[in-house]
């Protein structure tokens, strides 16, 4: 008897589902940890670079896998799952900064001097870069939205302007365009901050 | 898919300025490793939440092996089905008969409204009937044709009673 037909015993009918349920958990179980395995460090690295706090952005993560569980049903409908989990983290990323307090700049000069790569450098050029880089990301901070969030995600490498507007729910022209506008204002911002030095 | 090549700041094309100071940052960052072991806790994490949606089957499908089961429990639904419905049937109370009054036939009368397709046909007055005819003269009849009234009246009180008696019937 194969497995799509249904299973009489006596005259209690047994449906598919009760045979194949078994089944289909283990299909979801295991698409779920591909998944897991494939994107949980791009999906972390993209809620860094906003929470720049690495307890919160794997608490993000988990709560982006937590929402494709709710929805593992149509887990094959969705054609790029990559984009997909990135605008899930992206909005669950801004929604947790919308409500937290901004962070002050030292919390960050802290949390970037104990993550960011310290090979060959002594503690005082690694909290010179960590104090860089926290003051580099205030003057990101004070953008507009828009073209802050185009800054960041352009960031990184493996988004391509497409998949940004994507995530973003904007057009690619939107995308450049909003990008062109970030980079003026925060080399202005950057050079301003110079001159007042 | 090649995402590295479309990249907007990789390209630098819609600027043309060279990469700033954020942008380094900004990729530094961007570049980081995830801290060691974060897929499985993710996972164990998602593992240990509680299923939601699921289907509940019934617990556990009756047996029924022997024939004569099948027909003692085909026997009782059949018996709970017919008791269930002689119980309704003879607790509902039949509708009493109510006060009634019939009207008697209705029987068409002689003089009533129906006038079974006959024609009434009033009965018409005799006039009087003149003995002899009276001649009367044109030159008095045509004026009661075009004249106005004055000018018949006058005519008339000339004419004696036969002539205003007549002159209808010349018309």
């Amino acid at each position: 008897m194969s497995a799509g037909q249904a299973v009489f015993a006596g005259w209690m009918e047994i449906p598919d589902s009760a045979v194949t349920d078994e089944a289909r958990t283990r299909a979801e179980e295991e698409t779920l940890a591909a998944l897991v395995s494939q994107y949980s460090g791009t999906l972390y690295r993209v809620a860094f670079s906003v929470l720049r706090n690495s307890a919160d952005a794997e608490d993000a993560v988990q709560e982006a896998f937590l929402r494709v569980l709710r929805h593992r049903d149509t887990l094959d409908e969705i054609r790029d799952q990559r984009v997909w989990l990135i605008r899930i983290v992206w909005n669950i990323v801004l929604d947790r900064k919308r409500r937290a307090k901004t962070r002050p700049e030292t919390d960050d000069v802290a949390e970037l001097a104990r993550v960011l790569p310290s090979d060959g450098l002594t503690a005082e050029e690694i909290a010179a870069a960590a104090q860089h880089h926290a003051h580099v990301l205030a003057c990101v901070e004070q953008l507009p939205p828009k073209e802050r969030q185009v800054l960041m995600l352009s960031a990184f490498e493996e988004l391509s302007s497409v998949e940004i507007a994507s995530v973003l729910s904007i057009t690619e022209s939107s995308v450049r365009s909003r990008l062109f506008r970030a980079r003026n204002l925060v080399a202005g911002l950057l050079n301003h901050a110079r001159s007042l030095r | 898919m090649n995402h590295t090549t479309q990249n907007p700041m990789a390209d630098g094309s819609a600027c043309g300025a060279a990469p700033s100071a954020a942008e380094e940052t900004l990729r530094l960052i961007a570049s980081l490793r995830a801290p060691e072991g974060l897929e499985e806790r993710v996972y164990a994490g998602l593992i240990a939440q509680p299923r939601r949606g699921r289907i509940l089957h019934w617990p556990s499908a009756p047996r029924l092996s022997n024939s004569w089961m099948r027909t003692a429990a085909a026997a009782a639904i059949v018996f709970v089905v017919a008791g269930g419905g002689w119980g309704i049937y003879s607790r509902v109370q039949r509708p009493q008969p109510g006060n009634v009054i019939v009207m008697p036939p209705h029987v068409a009368t002689p003089g009533g409204f129906s006038s079974a397709g006959a024609m009434r046909t009033p009965n018409t007055l005799n006039g009087p009937v003149l003995a002899h005819p009276v001649k009367v003269p044109l030159k008095l009849v045509k004026p009661a044709v075009k004249a106005p009234a004055a000018a018949a009246q006058k005519t008339n009180r000339r004419a004696p009673a036969s002539a205003q008696v007549a002159a209808p019937a010349v018309k």
